[in-house]
């Protein structure tokens, strides 16, 4: 035993618990393959013609609609989604009532429904001859195959993040501070809007943001409800896949790096915003 | 006579009439409808219907292929999310927020962009295109595509659970372990796994759920080719577009009962092992 | 067979946890590492049980060159402040883990691994507990399940990081004689590390008093009382 702690050369790895160059390295290796790789072809690709190329393949007045549509409806969504998730996450988190455990769980349903399957159907919800559309179209609303289509889908997709995000930070609310506010005189819904709301704002954020985020990129659902007129119903996403098809990888990718930037953006936004919410406490 | 006691936290009757009923009427109206209606309309020709635009060869096509890349990106996401969450939550190393911004990239990239990027560069014009061709390699419009883009949209997921898991429990039972003479695997097998295992299940419950059903980034990589290069989803397109509501519904059922499935074990699994799971204590 | 730490070093970034800590330590002894936090003395512990690596320094014990051996073969047993036990184990499984881990030719078979746990947990006097989880136990027997897992592997060296820190102070007493008695039942060169002048004094054979990754002074419980060398040293015992 004394002969191996003298004869070995210091070799030894400078970690204590095992396994961190194999798990580090594999762990690399896949995310350079997978990620980064593809990555810095999409970010290369709009510029192969310069920035003039880049700026020629964008500013299109039908990529601008695209882009318009998809970013300004997800907005409108985002809002739809935290007033309605709002009132959704108090009745789940303050109320109890039986079936309440089932209802929370359907809110998940956007999250594990194909998106396909869930375009479909919507797209056949809201069609004039549909179940819901049907009922519209004597007041002259028409959903399916226009843009109130897109924002019926993203509000779909989007609802989940509003509600998951309000849940646990409403329930962490103690209920001291709405009785101080009643012991002051407040009526309930003084108390709601005036104490509790604002104690939500960073949540509130968090999860329009994310609504928002998905909805930018969302595809499935969306395409079969759209109509997909070009300037008019077609989201950016799917201009990419026209463009794919017409083999102008460039005009893509172009699309696809706006898209990614503005991706980033949100990653920071929203960090920034759990970093401000968690300061608040 | 005196008043009856009102808990001056609890909302009065009239507000919770109008807020549950706008809870469930919208929950109702927006998620359960839909769903619904795929059933209603999968089964709308009766049952014998549903069963033929089942067993139709192309719709098995799609269900062997959806399945194929499942096995096959699944088990290699779940490795990297274990290999990940491994050195992230027991060494310290710089760069390790950044890496962890890439792992959570793929949740906000849109599906269609998860899919362009692999097009940029194994497409024709892309990167590696003419050396593919050359060689008669396919990896777009074929089935290395189509993993390569589940693998892509679905892989943070065991990741993003284990590494904060793994970063909850420490070091410390793992420390001593090497004190006691384990080796390295012997250490992850014995005591790290037992730790992590239901955060592992959860993990690869939902990252297989979302590779069956994903839809936009395949698209772009797979060509379309009925019977060959579509999965479950793509079929589902292919046959509403064809107006073929019955089989489109069906298979879109199948993919629904997928959902119902995965989503009744994934609120077990958040109900019973709460304390284990690290997603159910993030924000 | 003493125990030699030569001028070992450590610096965390810039701070320098360990500035050329040295002592001795006959076979067998008691020592204790004493001081305040920051003074370097865990991070001494956990670099004698492979927990760290020194980046100067020499340790030999047994007639090794200890510092170049990894933590998996040196046979120190480790008990933590925070106990570390698996936390999905029984007890029994807990502390037969290091004899379950050895090679299979040096394992022992299934009986002899039972009867062990049995007599430990004798020694460490929680008889039949076996079959408990570490959520079921207080904490003043998480701690002797802990200080009955690194026994089962039959340690050279025994090392304890402020193992009795998160008990009160009646648990603290007994464990603090019954780690007396198995040390002097054992014969096992033992290192404790504890804030607490008392528990210090009264527990070990030898003190080491260290401050800012120095040991200041070393000696016998009396005579470090009786003859302070140092100013920082009367202080901190004066208090």
């Amino acid at each position: 035993m004394s002969a191996i702690g003298l004869k070995i050369p210091l070799l030894r790895s400078r970690h204590v618990l095992p396994g961190f160059s194999l798990s580090l390295g594999f762990t690399l290796f896949y995310l350079t393959g997978i990620v980064l790789v593809p990555l810095l072809a999409l970010i290369i690709r709009p510029f192969e013609l310069g920035w003039d190329g880049f700026w020629t393949a964008i500013s299109t007045p039908r990529v601008f609609a695209s882009l318009r549509l998809s970013f300004g409806m997800s907005a409108v969504a985002a809002l739809v989604d935290s007033v309605f998730g709002f009132i959704i996450a108090w009745v789940l988190v303050r109320y109890r009532f039986p079936g309440r455990r089932l209802l929370d769980a359907v809110i998940d349903l956007p999250f594990a429904l194909p998106t396909a399957v869930a375009g479909i159907a919507l797209s056949t919800l809201y069609a004039p001859n549909g179940w819901l559309g049907s009922l519209l179209v004597p007041y002259g609303i028409r959903i399916a195959y226009t843009p109130w289509g897109v924002l019926v889908a993203m509000v779909f997709i989007g609802l989940p993040f509003s509600v998951r995000t309000l849940e646990p930070v409403l329930g962490e609310i103690g209920r001291d501070v709405e009785e101080a506010a009643a012991t002051l005189g407040a009526t309930r819904v003084q108390t709601i809007t005036k104490v509790v709301i604002p104690m939500l704002i960073p949540a509130l954020l968090t999860g329009a943001a994310m609504a928002f985020a998905r909805g930018v990129g969302e595809y499935g659902s969306i395409i079969f409800i759209a109509g997909n007129i070009p300037m008019v119903s077609e989201i950016a996403p799917l201009l990419i896949v026209t463009k794919l098809e017409q083999f102008d990888y460039a005009g893509a990718a172009a699309i696809g790096v706006v898209m990614l930037v503005a991706s980033f953006v949100m990653l920071l936004a929203l960090n920034g915003l759990q970093a401000w919410s968690a300061s608040r406490r | 006579m005196s008043k009856k006691f009102v808990n001056p936290t609890e909302d009065p009757l009239w507000l919770k009439a109008i807020l549950g009923i706008v809870t469930v009427g919208f929950i109702g109206i927006l998620l359960l409808l839909p769903l619904v209606l795929v059933f209603k309309e999968a089964f709308a020709a009766g049952v014998g219907a549903f069963l033929t635009a089942i067993v139709e060869p192309d719709t098995l096509a799609s269900v062997r292929l959806s399945l194929m890349a499942a096995v096959i990106a699944v088990p290699l996401n779940s490795l990297f999310g274990v290999a990940a969450a491994w050195c992230i939550a027991k060494f310290d190393f710089p760069g390790k927020t950044f890496l962890v911004t890439l792992i959570d990239l793929p949740f906000s990239v849109s599906p269609v962009v998860s899919g362009l990027i692999y097009v940029l560069v194994f497409g024709a014009q892309g990167w590696f295109g003419k050396y593919l061709i050359g060689h008669d390699i396919h990896i777009l419009f074929a089935l290395p595509g189509i993993v390569l883009a589940t693998i892509f949209v679905t892989f943070p997921f065991v990741a993003r659970e284990l590494i904060p898991l793994m970063q909850d429990q420490g070091r410390d039972e793992e420390e001593a372990a090497a004190t006691l003479g384990a080796s390295g695997l012997g250490t992850f097998l014995r005591v790290t796994l037992p730790n992590i295992k239901w955060g592992l299940l959860y993990s690869v419950l939902l990252c297989n759920a979302r590779a069956l059903g994903e839809f936009g980034a395949v698209s772009v990589v797979s060509g379309h080719i009925r019977g060959v290069t579509n999965t479950m989803p793509l079929h589902v397109e292919l046959l509403y577009n064809n107006y073929d509501y019955v089989g489109a519904f069906a298979v879109s059922a199948l993919l629904a009962m997928l959902a119902l499935i995965t989503l009744a074990l994934k609120s077990l699994l958040e109900w019973r092992y709460a304390d284990e799971l690290a997603a159910v204590h993030r924000l | 067979m003493s125990l030699t730490v030569d001028s070992v070093s450590k610096k965390f970034g810039r701070f320098a946890a360990l500035n050329g800590a040295s002592f001795v330590a006959p076979q067998g002894g008691f020592v204790s590492l004493l001081g305040p936090s920051g003074s370097g003395k865990t991070t001494l512990l956990r670099i004698l049980g492979g927990l760290e690596f020194a980046d100067s320094g020499m340790v030999r014990f047994a007639d090794l060159n200890w510092l170049d051996m990894p933590a998996r073969t040196r046979n120190a047993g480790f008990v933590f402040q925070q106990y570390a036990l698996f936390r999905h184990m029984t007890v029994a499984d807990n502390i037969a883990f290091g004899l379950k881990v050895r090679p299979r030719a040096r394992r022992p078979s299934k009986n002899e691994i039972r009867d062990r746990v049995k007599s430990l947990l004798n020694l460490v006097q929680l008889p039949g507990l076996e079959d408990r989880y570490p959520s079921q136990l207080s904490g003043g027997q998480r701690q002797r399940v802990a200080l009955a897992r690194a026994l089962a592997i039959e340690p050279r060296m025994l090392l304890l990081d402020e193992p009795f820190g998160a008990l009160d102070a009646k648990v603290r007493k007994e464990l603090r004689a019954d780690l007396r008695r198995i040390h002097d039942h054992a014969g096992v060169t033992t290192v404790f590390v504890t804030h607490d002048q008392e528990e210090a004094f009264a527990v070990a054979d030898l003190v080491a008093v260290m401050k800012d990754g120095r040991i200041e002074q070393y000696g016998a419980p009396t005579d470090v009382r009786r003859n302070p060398k140092t100013a920082f040293v009367s202080e901190f015992l004066a208090a």
